[in-house]
C-alpha cells in the first residue's frame, strides 16, 4: 500500500517537475526574444509564444489538481542540516541560484505557512469577518453585485458592437478593386492602354511590319477611367467619406490581437 | 600567379552553382487611392526601412521588343528600360522579364525567369539600333519597402501624354488605384522564399489581397 | 582611372613568347613591378537576316573592371558604346536567335601586368580563336584623364621601352577626342579597333 502510494508520488512529482522546466524554458526563451530580438520580432511570433506559455500554465494546473496527484500539501520537507558551506551538487541542480544550504535561505525556500506579517493581517480580517452582521454583510454583497454585473453589462456590449462592426468590414468594406488591379497589372505587363500609335523617335523599322497593330480598347480619347461607364465613377466618389470613416477604425482592429 | 579567366568562364561557373539571382518570385495587387495612407501606414510598420521611412521613386519604364521571323516561327524577346527621373545621375536599369508560370495552387506566387542590370544611358539608342521597338510606355511613382529580401512596391501608374515629356510632367493617372507588388530575385529553385511571401501578402489583408494574377486572362479584358 | 595607349609591338623575327620576355627584361629594367595578369577579350555578333539589314554588336570584357561588360554596336552609320552589369552575357544568350557569334572570331589579348610609378604596363599576347596574332603593349597613365594633356609623356614613356616602333602621333581613335575626358569605354575602343585590324591579318607562327 505504501509503496504504491511512494511510485504514485514520484510519477507525480516527476510530470510536475518536467512541466515546471517546461514552462522554464518558454518563459526563458520569450525572455531572449524580448531582449535580442526586439528589432525582427513581430506581434504573431510574441503572441504565438505567449499562447505556449499560458497552454503550458494550463497544464500544470491539470497535473496539479488531478485525481491520482497526491495531496501536496500533506506532506513536508525536513531540513535535517543547515550548513553556510557552498554545496556544488544543489548549486548545479538550482542552475546556480543556490549555492548553499543555509539558515538565511532555508526559511525562505521551505516555507509552508505564510509570512507571519501576511497571517495577522488574514487574522484580523477573518476576525472582522466573524464580528460583522448578517444583515450588513448582505447589504456589502448586493451593492458589490450590482457593481459587478454592471460592468459586465458594460463589456458585454462593447463585446457585441465590435463584433457587428467586424462582420460588417468583412462583408462590404472594400479597400481595393479586382478590375483596376486587372488594368494595372495589365497595364504595366502588357502595355494595355499604354500603347502609342507610333514609335517614340517615329522611325519606321524595317523589319516591324506587321508590328504597328492600332491599339485596341481606346474609344475616343482616354483609355483606363475613361471608359468606365459615368455611374459607376459617381458612385465610388459618393462612397468615398464614409468608407473612409470604417477603415480609420478597422485599421486598429486589424492589429495582431485580432489574429 | 595564374592568370584570370575569362568572363564567359566566370559566368558559367556561377550559372553551375546556381547563385545568379534569375528567378523572380511575384505577387500583384492594388489598393484604392483613398487607402494608399493606410497601406504605407502599414508597410512602414511591417518592413524593414522603419527608421530612413519609405524610398520614394519616380521612374520612367520603356518596353521594348525584339522581334523577327526565322525559319522555327516567329521569336520574341521583350526587354525594359527603367530609368530613374528624380535621380538623373543613377545608372538605368535593363531587364529581361521571361513568361511567367502560375504553376499549380499549391505554388503561393507567379514564377519568371528576370535578368536585371544596370547599364549606361546609351541603352535607348543601343537597343533601338539593336533592331528593337519601344511597344508602350509609362511612368511609375511612389514608394518601395524592403522586408529581408522581400521587395514591396506602392506604386501610381501613369500614362505619358501624346507629347512625351522627358521630366514626366504633363502625364495622366490610368487609374484610380496604386499598384502593389510584392517580389523577390533569386537564384533558381528557392523556393521557400514564395512561402515567405505568402505570409507576408496574407498580414496585408483585407486591405490588400496580393494575388498569382494570370496574365494569358488578362488578355480578354476589355 | 587614367589615359590609355594601346599599340601593337613588331615582332619581327623573334617569336611571341620571345618578344613579351624581351618587353619584361626591359619594362623590369627600368623599375617596373608585376602586379598579376590581365585579359581583355573579345566576342562578335552578327545579326541574322531575319533582322533586316546587318549589324554587329562587340562584347567585350576587360579584367581591369572585372564586374563590367562593354558592348559596342555597330549599325553602318553609327557606333554606339554600353556598358552594363556582368549579367549582359546572359542576355546574349537569351539573344542568340537574333544575334549569332562566329566562334572563329573570338579575340582576346592577355599577359603580365606591371605597375612603374604613374604608369600601369600590361604586355598582351593577342590571339583570334586560339591563333597567336601579334603584340599589344597598353600603356596607362593613371594621374590625367585628359589626352591633350599627357599624350607626349606617355610617348616619351614608350619610347623608353618599345624604341621607334613608337608612331609621333596618337592612335587614330583618341586623335579625335583628345580634349575629351578619358573614360574605359575608350580603352574597349581602343582593343576593338586593334582586334579588328588582327582579324583580318594572316596567322602568325606563335
Amino acid at each position: 500500500m505504501q509503496q504504491r502510494e511512494e511510485k504514485q508520488l514520484e510519477s507525480s512529482l516527476e510530470s510536475i517537475v518536467q512541466r515546471v522546466n517546461d514552462l522554464k524554458s518558454s518563459i526563458a526563451s520569450m525572455i531572449f526574444k524580448v531582449e535580442n530580438e526586439y528589432e525582427t520580432l513581430n506581434w504573431p511570433t510574441f503572441l504565438d509564444n505567449y499562447a505556449l506559455i499560458s497552454g503550458q500554465l494550463t497544464s500544470l494546473s491539470k497535473v496539479l489538481s488531478h485525481d491520482k496527484c497526491p495531496a501536496l500539501r500533506s506532506l513536508t520537507v525536513l531540513p535535517l542540516m543547515l550548513s553556510p558551506e557552498r554545496d556544488d551538487q544543489l548549486a548545479q541542480l538550482t542552475e546556480h541560484r543556490v549555492t548553499t544550504f543555509a539558515h538565511d535561505l532555508v526559511p525562505d525556500y521551505l516555507r509552508t505557512k505564510l509570512e507571519p506579517m501576511a497571517e495577522n493581517k488574514m487574522m484580523q480580517l477573518e476576525h472582522k469577518a466573524s464580528t460583522l452582521t448578517y444583515d450588513n454583510a448582505q447589504k456589502q454583497i448586493t451593492a458589490y453585485q450590482k457593481v459587478v454585473s454592471h460592468v459586465w453589462e458594460l463589456v458585454n456590449k462593447a463585446k457585441e458592437e465590435w463584433e457587428v462592426e467586424s462582420t460588417a468590414r468583412g462583408s462590404t468594406q472594400q479597400n481595393s478593386s479586382v478590375a483596376d488591379t486587372h488594368l494595372l497589372v495589365a497595364a504595366v505587363g502588357m502595355g494595355k492602354g499604354l500603347k502609342m500609335g507610333t514609335a517614340p523617335n517615329g522611325q519606321p523599322s524595317q523589319t516591324s511590319g506587321g508590328m504597328m497593330v492600332a491599339p485596341q480598347g481606346r474609344p475616343g480619347g482616354t483609355p483606363g477611367q475613361g471608359s468606365l461607364p459615368p455611374n459607376t465613377q459617381a458612385m465610388t466618389m459618393n462612397k468615398a467619406p464614409s468608407a473612409i470613416k470604417t477603415n480609420i477604425k478597422s485599421a486598429t482592429q486589424i492589429h495582431p490581437y485580432g489574429r | 600567379m595564374t592568370s584570370p579567366g575569362t568572363a564567359i568562364d566566370s559566368l558559367n561557373a556561377a550559372l553551375k552553382c546556381n547563385i545568379i539571382p534569375n528567378q523572380e518570385y511575384l505577387l500583384q495587387g492594388s489598393v484604392l487611392d483613398q487607402y494608399v495612407e493606410v497601406l504605407l501606414h502599414r508597410l512602414r510598420g511591417l518592413c524593414d526601412n522603419v527608421d530612413s521611412g519609405p524610398e520614394s521613386f519616380h521612374d520612367h519604364e520603356l518596353y521594348f521588343v525584339l522581334r523577327a521571323t526565322n525559319t522555327g516561327g516567329p521569336m520574341v524577346l521583350p526587354l525594359r528600360v527603367r530609368r530613374a527621373l528624380d535621380v538623373p545621375d543613377a545608372p538605368w536599369q535593363l531587364r529581361y522579364v521571361g513568361q511567367q508560370e502560375l504553376g499549380d495552387k499549391n505554388r503561393p506566387t507567379v514564377v519568371r525567369s528576370s535578368i536585371d542590370m544596370a547599364c549606361s544611358s546609351t541603352i535607348v539608342e543601343f537597343l533601338t539600333e539593336l533592331g528593337c521597338r519601344v511597344e508602350f510606355e509609362y511612368i511609375a511613382r511612389g514608394y518601395m519597402f524592403r522586408k529581408g529580401r522581400m521587395k514591396i512596391t506602392v506604386s501610381k501608374i501613369f500614362k505619358m501624354g501624346n507629347i512625351a515629356n522627358k521630366s514626366g510632367e504633363g502625364v495622366e493617372p490610368i487609374s484610380q488605384s496604386y499598384l502593389v507588388e510584392l517580389s523577390v530575385l533569386a537564384p533558381s529553385g528557392q523556393d521557400a522564399i514564395a512561402e515567405d511571401m505568402r505570409i507576408f501578402a496574407e498580414q496585408l489583408r483585407p486591405l490588400v489581397q496580393l494575388e498569382k494574377i494570370d496574365y494569358k486572362r488578362l488578355g480578354n479584358l476589355p | 582611372m587614367g589615359v590609355t595607349v594601346l599599340q601593337q609591338f613588331p615582332i619581327e623575327t623573334r617569336t611571341g613568347p620571345s618578344t613579351i620576355e624581351l618587353l619584361s627584361k626591359r619594362i623590369s629594367a627600368l623599375g617596373a613591378v608585376q602586379q598579376g595578369q590581365f585579359l581583355v577579350d573579345c566576342e562578335t555578333y552578327t545579326s541574322t537576316p531575319a533582322l533586316g539589314h546587318q549589324r554587329t554588336v562587340h562584347v567585350l570584357h576587360n579584367s581591369e573592371q572585372p564586374a563590367t561588360v562593354f558592348s559596342i554596336l555597330e549599325t553602318g552609320q553609327k557606333t554606339i558604346p554600353l556598358a552594363t552589369d556582368g549579367l549582359f552575357d546572359l542576355l546574349m544568350m537569351k539573344m542568340s536567335g537574333f544575334y549569332t557569334s562566329k566562334k572563329q572570331t573570338k579575340a582576346e589579348s592577355k599577359g603580365p601586368r606591371y605597375e612603374i610609378g604613374d604608369f600601369c604596363v600590361k604586355l598582351g599576347t593577342v590571339t583570334v580563336s586560339q591563333n597567336f596574332k601579334g603584340i599589344l603593349v597598353e600603356v596607362e597613365y593613371r594621374p590625367s584623364v585628359v589626352p591633350a594633356l599627357c599624350w607626349e609623356l606617355m610617348r616619351e614613356f614608350l619610347q623608353g621601352f618599345l624604341g621607334s616602333s613608337v608612331p609621333a602621333t596618337p592612335p587614330a581613335y583618341l586623335q579625335n577626342r583628345m580634349q575629351e575626358l578619358y573614360t574605359p569605354m575608350d580603352t574597349i575602343h581602343q582593343y576593338l579597333e586593334q582586334f579588328t585590324i588582327f582579324r583580318k591579318s594572316p596567322g602568325l607562327r606563335p
